[in-house]
């Protein structure tokens, strides 16, 4: 781990005012892009709805999304786990306040609709994931926390729940449960055993570099398969903010931030993921 | 500056490794692409063909390119989007050559700035990502050719006019990093958002993976860009480190590179911008 998370947090040297205001023009930017979601889950919406009325036939994905792809998670586990140099960590797993007591686990689900079920609970443990490690450092578990890296952590957090509540728009325009639940293969595999480990802010950024990676390659994998055009549309606007987080995890961890020409599918996580 | 040179140099090898297996295509000069280019925007003929598109995207791009009028080329813009696409083409290949001359476009420009004489003043890590960024553009260059060749088509070979004339606007007021980096900014969201509307509407498999596997790479040089361009405009060159002191940098850093929860595409090009003609 190359970051100095031991570094004392010294004044702030460039104009709060500067970036102040590109972080509001962005925010406008941002606020712009979700009348572009909501078409693509209305679309979705009222694709399900005929299908519900026989309007439209229900077309399978092209093949079994992602089927037997869990022999990636192994190497996820690997790059998750090797990250920390203290077997003393935040501690616990990484559940945090966000996780629900009300658990739809979206396995009965078939087609771009298990697709859906999976993304929402990717990103449900991302946000739970970047939660706890708010919580550990706020706590002070985490040593000193530049302010840059609360700032990315509650940005990051913020976008997660945003792209979960959207898969989650797309599950009840089709008249099915939301998912509140986990991918819990990728928790009890990846993210408890790591973050247990997690001492510093480097620890918590390569376990996060994890979890976008695996998202953003899910995605890359869900666009080639899934059948119905919104879903495509919704999962191209998403991969690539989870790519973005990533380059800037990367960055803070002294890796060159773009490291791949073309994105992979490596680590896409299959629909046969537990959702608890 | 504090430059940490051997990141750099592992950087490099990075790189290095990164490519390996990239094609070796010979490139035609990619300042004369340029020029060609240029000749060719101002002395392009009109198009009579008529097409039924099956999208408004093909017509029209996904929000009109708004911030590209905002940068000048307004004009040229709605009289392109008032065009035709070509009947004799699939729209799949109209896209497929499109992106393709972006691509064109992008190493054109990344060359030419590497070749500012300000450059060498930039951060090491500026100029390792121009020069790596650069070599990218070219193997994206490659492979939507490719795809365009899979699918029968006649690949480009020059600039997405439309974005060129952006950039030959722009071009007199580089004289330093910021506007650098601001065009730079530019073309990557242009290409990525050009991108993200394409997958939605590509109906060839191989096309459309190709396309996504391309469009977040795009969406990550500008997520760099944004925070180089943050960091370089508040006077603080030297925190462009890896790692970067992150101490130093303000709360606000943290987010400035991923301004959007979901990707936009407001300055998507149309699918015929850019192709064979």
């Amino acid at each position: 781990m190359s970051t100095d998370t031991h570094e004392p947090i010294e004044p702030i040297e460039i104009s709060e005012g500067q970036l102040r205001s590109m972080t509001a023009d962005m925010d406008e930017m941002h606020h712009a892009t979700l009348p572009v979601m909501k078409e693509a889950l209305a679309e979705w919406s009222e694709l399900h709805r005929q299908m519900r009325s026989g309007i439209a036939k229900v077309v399978p994905s092209r093949r079994g999304f992602l089927m037997g792809a869990g022999v990636t998670l192994g190497g996820l586990a690997l790059a998750a786990c090797g990250s920390s140099k203290s077997s003393t960590g935040a501690g616990g797993s990484a559940t945090s306040p966000t996780s629900g007591t009300s658990t739809t686990t979206g396995g009965k689900l078939t087609g771009d609709l298990a697709v859906v079920a999976l993304a929402a609970s990717l990103e449900n443990l991302a946000v739970q994931t970047y939660a706890a490690g708010i919580s550990a450092a706020t706590a002070g578990k985490l040593g000193a926390v530049p302010p840059a890296v609360v700032t990315f952590a509650q940005t990051a957090k913020s976008h997660h729940t945003q792209h979960a509540q959207a898969w989650n728009a797309v599950l009840a325009g089709a008249g099915k449960p939301m998912v509140t639940g986990v991918d819990k293969t990728v928790k009890d595999a990846v993210v408890d055993p790591a973050f247990a480990k997690v001492t510093d802010v480097g620890g918590l950024a390569t376990l996060a570099l994890t979890l976008e990676n695996a998202a953003a390659a899910t995605y890359l994998e869900a666009i080639s398969v899934v059948s119905a055009p919104a879903g495509i549309k919704t999962a191209a606007t998403i991969e690539p903010v989870e790519l973005q987080h990533a380059a800037i995890l990367n960055f803070v961890l002294g890796k060159y931030p773009v490291p791949d020409t073309f994105t992979k599918m490596d680590g896409a996580r299959p629909v046969t993921d537990v959702i608890a | 500056m504090s430059v940490d040179e051997r990141a750099i140099g592992s950087l490099i090898d990075e790189s290095s490794d990164l490519h390996r297996d990239s094609m070796h295509t010979t490139h035609a000069s990619l300042q004369e692409l340029v020029e060609v280019g240029r000749e060719d925007a101002t002395d392009r003929p009109e198009v009579h063909v008529s097409s039924a598109e099956r999208n408004p995207l093909l017509r029209h791009g996904i929000g009109g390119g708004k911030a590209l009028t905002a940068l000048g080329a307004g004009g040229a813009l709605l009289a392109l989007m008032a065009r035709p696409a070509f009947a004799d083409q699939s729209s799949d290949v109209q896209m497929l050559q499109t992106a393709t001359s972006i691509e064109i476009l992008a190493v054109a420009t990344y060359t030419a700035a590497l070749a500012l004489p300000f450059a060498g003043s930039l951060p090491k890590v500026v100029q390792t990502f121009a020069t790596t960024t650069k070599q990218q553009h070219m193997d994206h260059q490659q492979a939507f050719s490719a795809a365009v060749r899979a699918l029968g088509g006649q690949p480009q070979t020059k600039p997405d006019p439309v974005l060129l004339d952006v950039v030959n606007k722009a071009k007199p007021g580089l004289t330093g990093p910021v506007p650098l980096v601001e065009l730079a900014i530019t073309l990557e969201m242009g290409a990525a958002e050009t991108y993200v509307a394409f997958v939605t509407t590509l109906t060839d498999k191989n096309a459309r993976d190709t396309t996504a596997s391309i469009m977040g790479v795009e969406a990550q040089h500008v997520a760099v860009l944004n925070a180089v361009k943050a960091l370089v405009g508040a006077g603080h060159p030297e925190y462009i480190t890896l790692p970067p002191p992150a101490a130093k940098l303000p709360a606000a850093a943290g987010s400035v590179g991923f301004p959007d929860a979901f990707y936009p595409y407001a300055m998507a090009r149309p699918a015929a911008e850019g192709a064979v003609k």
